[in-house]
């Protein structure tokens, strides 16, 4: 592990910014008719994902079916929230100029009300990436994942509720943006937690309304089957999410900041920020593209409105920057960074006296 | 009659209903749709290219099959082309230039120096191509029954719209007493000149003019009333240039003539800005009507709020999107990237753009 110490010298920082702004630039240039291709084939692929998983489990009667209704509709379901949803709403394809794909009204097939993640994910993750206080992603309110956060009695509990969230995870994603454990300890009135509340079960009503109600009644005699492989999917969904995401800024190396360090912050230290906060995950195109391209949490950090699947032709370079300025890179494989990652959730869920802001 | 439409307004409503959702997505039927056939669509209007006509140098006529979905239109109007170019979507109006009622449909472009998307219609757009249309709209129609005595007015490619109107009177037998005055830079430039001709031999109420500028020099004042004495006195519908339009807007005013005059905003792409004439530019709403001026150097949000206006907006350094805004027209600079933007109906953040030059935005 590196220990960078923040900040940089500034010339060091305005090289960098100089350096990825150009790199931002020329994707940017080069974007066209096959990025488009790449999103619509990757959302007609989820279409037919979809329809193939649905149609199996509502006409077929024997175990083989429901297992591959449950793959191709979970498949489906990670495709359109992770390489579609996310990306989409990201602005990814804003250039494109088309309405279908506009980041401001898509809307996303998961219990969180896309404007709800527009704010917590867009707005508040993105900006103030792994700010100590800022950011609402460290720990999400109530894990400990940073020495840097100080630990509390319900800490203990902490193995089991991740196991919880993991199940539940697009429960924990949606109700996200409510902001609960504010309102717990009386830092949101009610009536902030309330007005947040309609939009969230408006949207999840709708969801639990589709997957648990309308598609098995279409079923018929098949309902309790077709009721099942939704759950399954849907679980099968949370749990890849929750391996996928955990692995973006939980695993050992990667750095959490306080609101001091980035008082002055520059674009360039923004930059480095989002490289010493992010992890990155090593695979093959199929990783990538089920992971929403998340496996390359540094590219999207430092751009994340650009169209996803180009993070693989920019990282060779990303690293070699961090190489030549002295910056961790951290990668490693998808099992390897989560056992960092389940090892860290065990550790701090005890008291362990507090290490200096890097972890 | 009154309760069964009320029914099928309320079973359309509920067929849209987001609790029925994604089987009644729209955009995903199409979108399997159309791995069928790329006219088939529940709900997006669509055409193919059958025919492209060879007009002028640099005027086409695109004629196109519409698919079910279009509801047809009332000559005059205009349509509404959306193509993609490189992955980007351009949509530009255009004046159906086809007579209501055939099968076919028609749009007549001309080249515009510079322009996107007419270059590509014409350099790209061959038949079989299918595009993205809107419905017809547009209110520069003849009222039914039409008046006795009309004046058309064009110049340029101002005579697609006029072209449609007259065939339209012709067919449905509305001989009443009609006079297009037609300018164009030279023959070779007048679109449809043949036909017209052809048109006026067969219908005795048309009468032509056609005025060359690079012979005769600009249509003025004193020329148009040479032409057509009768000019105050007529129904008047007027399509072209800028330059053009205001003349003739001008001259009608004096004479108090302006109730009968109707006419068609022609514009060719929108002036671009120039980047290095850095001045204070104007900024129009027209969601909230509200007007402010935008410094140069200052993104549009900043100079928006100094307004007093509060538009929706999130990390303020251009990764969120969330200021997301619809550019009706106008050039604006990405202070971070510097690329200009000057297409109009383009989606910029505001947080980071300036103005370049007068703006529109959806706001």
């Amino acid at each position: 592990m590196t220990s960078t110490a923040l900040p940089l010298p500034r010339s060091a920082a305005q090289a960098i910014e100089a350096e990825l702004d150009r790199l931002r630039a020329e994707i940017v240039a080069d974007l066209g008719a096959p990025d488009a291709a790449h999103i619509r084939r990757m959302i007609r692929l989820a279409r037919l994902s979809a329809l193939a998983g649905r149609t199996l489990l509502m006409l077929g009667v024997d175990p083989l079916t429901w297992g591959v209704g449950v793959t191709a509709l979970a498949t489906a379901k990670i495709l359109e929230n992770m390489e579609i949803g996310h990306n989409v709403m990201h602005g990814q394809y804003d250039w494109m100029n088309d309405p279908v794909l506009c980041s401001q009204t898509y809307e996303w097939d998961n219990v969180c009300d896309g404007e709800q993640w527009r704010h917590s994910h867009n707005v508040v993750h993105h900006t103030h990436t792994n700010i100590l206080g800022r950011d609402r992603d460290v720990g999400y309110g109530f894990l400990r994942v940073s020495d840097a956060q100080p630990w509390r009695p319900h800490h203990l509990f902490q193995p089991a509720a991740s196991v919880l969230l993991a199940l539940l995870f697009e429960w924990g994603v949606g109700l996200h943006d409510l902001e609960l454990d504010e309102w717990l300890r009386g830092r949101r009135s009610s009536a902030e937690v309330g007005a947040r509340l309609k939009p969230f079960l408006r949207k999840a009503a709708r969801q639990v309304f589709k997957d648990y109600v309308l598609f098995p009644a279409l079923a018929l005699g098949n309902a309790p089957r077709v009721l099942a492989g939704n759950l399954a999917a849907n679980l099968v969904r949370n749990l890849w999410a929750y391996v996928v995401i955990f692995c973006g800024h939980f695993p050992d190396g990667a750095r959490t900041f306080t609101t001091e360090e980035t008082r002055e912050e520059t674009r360039g230290d923004w930059y480095v920020r989002q490289i010493l906060g992010s992890c990155n995950i090593e695979g093959g195109t199929v990783l990538h593209v089920l992971s929403g391209h998340l496996s390359h949490q540094i590219e999207h950090h430092l751009f994340p409105d650009l169209p996803a699947h180009r993070y693989p032709e920019i990282a060779p370079r990303v690293r070699a920057l961090c190489a030549r300025y002295g910056l961790p890179y951290n990668t490693g494989t998808l099992w390897g960074q989560f056992a960092t990652v389940v090892r860290r959730l065990v550790r701090l869920a005890l008291p362990v006296a507090p290490r200096p802001a890097f972890a | 009659m009154e309760v069964w439409r009320r029914a099928v307004a309320v079973g359309r409503r509920a067929l849209a209903s987001p609790w029925l959702r994604p089987l009644n997505d729209a955009d995903a039927l199409d979108d399997l749709l159309a791995l069928a056939n790329p006219l088939w669509s529940v709900r997006a209007r669509r055409a193919r290219v059958v025919r492209v006509i060879d007009e002028t140098p640099d005027a086409r006529t695109f004629v196109l099959r519409p698919n079910r979905r279009w509801g047809g239109f009332v000559a005059g109007q205009h349509v509404c082309v959306a193509i993609e170019i490189d992955g980007v979507r351009h949509e530009r109006a255009y004046s159906l230039s086809s007579r209501p009622g055939e099968p076919t449909i028609a749009v007549t472009v001309k080249r515009q120096p510079g322009g996107r998307v007419s270059n590509f219609l014409h350099d790209a757009v061959r038949p079989g191509h299918v595009l993205a249309l809107s419905r017809a709209a547009g209110r520069f129609v003849v009222p039914d029954p039409p008046p006795t005595r009309l004046l058309m007015l064009s110049a340029g490619s101002g005579i697609t719209p006029v072209r449609s109107i007259l065939r339209d009177l012709h067919a449905r037998r509305r001989a009443t007493d009609v006079v297009l005055v037609h300018s164009c830079r030279t023959p070779q430039d007048a679109i449809f000149r043949d036909e017209l001709a052809a048109l006026a031999r067969a219908w005795p109420a048309l009468r032509l003019e056609f005025v060359f500028t690079a012979e005769a020099g600009r249509l003025d004042r004193g020329r148009l009333a040479r032409l057509v004495p009768d000019w105050a006195a007529r129904t008047t519908f007027l399509c072209g240039p800028v330059a053009f339009m205001e003349m003739v807007r001008e001259m009608w005013r004096e004479a108090g003539a302006e109730g009968r005059l109707r006419s068609e905003s022609f514009t060719g792409p929108a002036p671009a800005g120039n980047p290095a004439a850095l001045a204070t530019a104007t900024v129009t709403c027209v969601r909230s009507g509200a007007v402010f001026a935008a410094a140069p150097n200052r993104p549009l949000l900043v100079e928006a709020e100094r307004s007093g206006l509060r538009p929706r907006h999130g990390c303020r350094m251009g990764i969120c999107h969330t200021c997301l805004c619809r550019k009706v027209s106008g050039t604006v600079e990405n202070l971070v990237t510097g690329a200009v933007s000057s297409a109009p109906d383009t989606m910029i953040q505001l947080c980071i753009c300036a103005a370049r030059s007068d703006l529109t935005l959806a706001l």
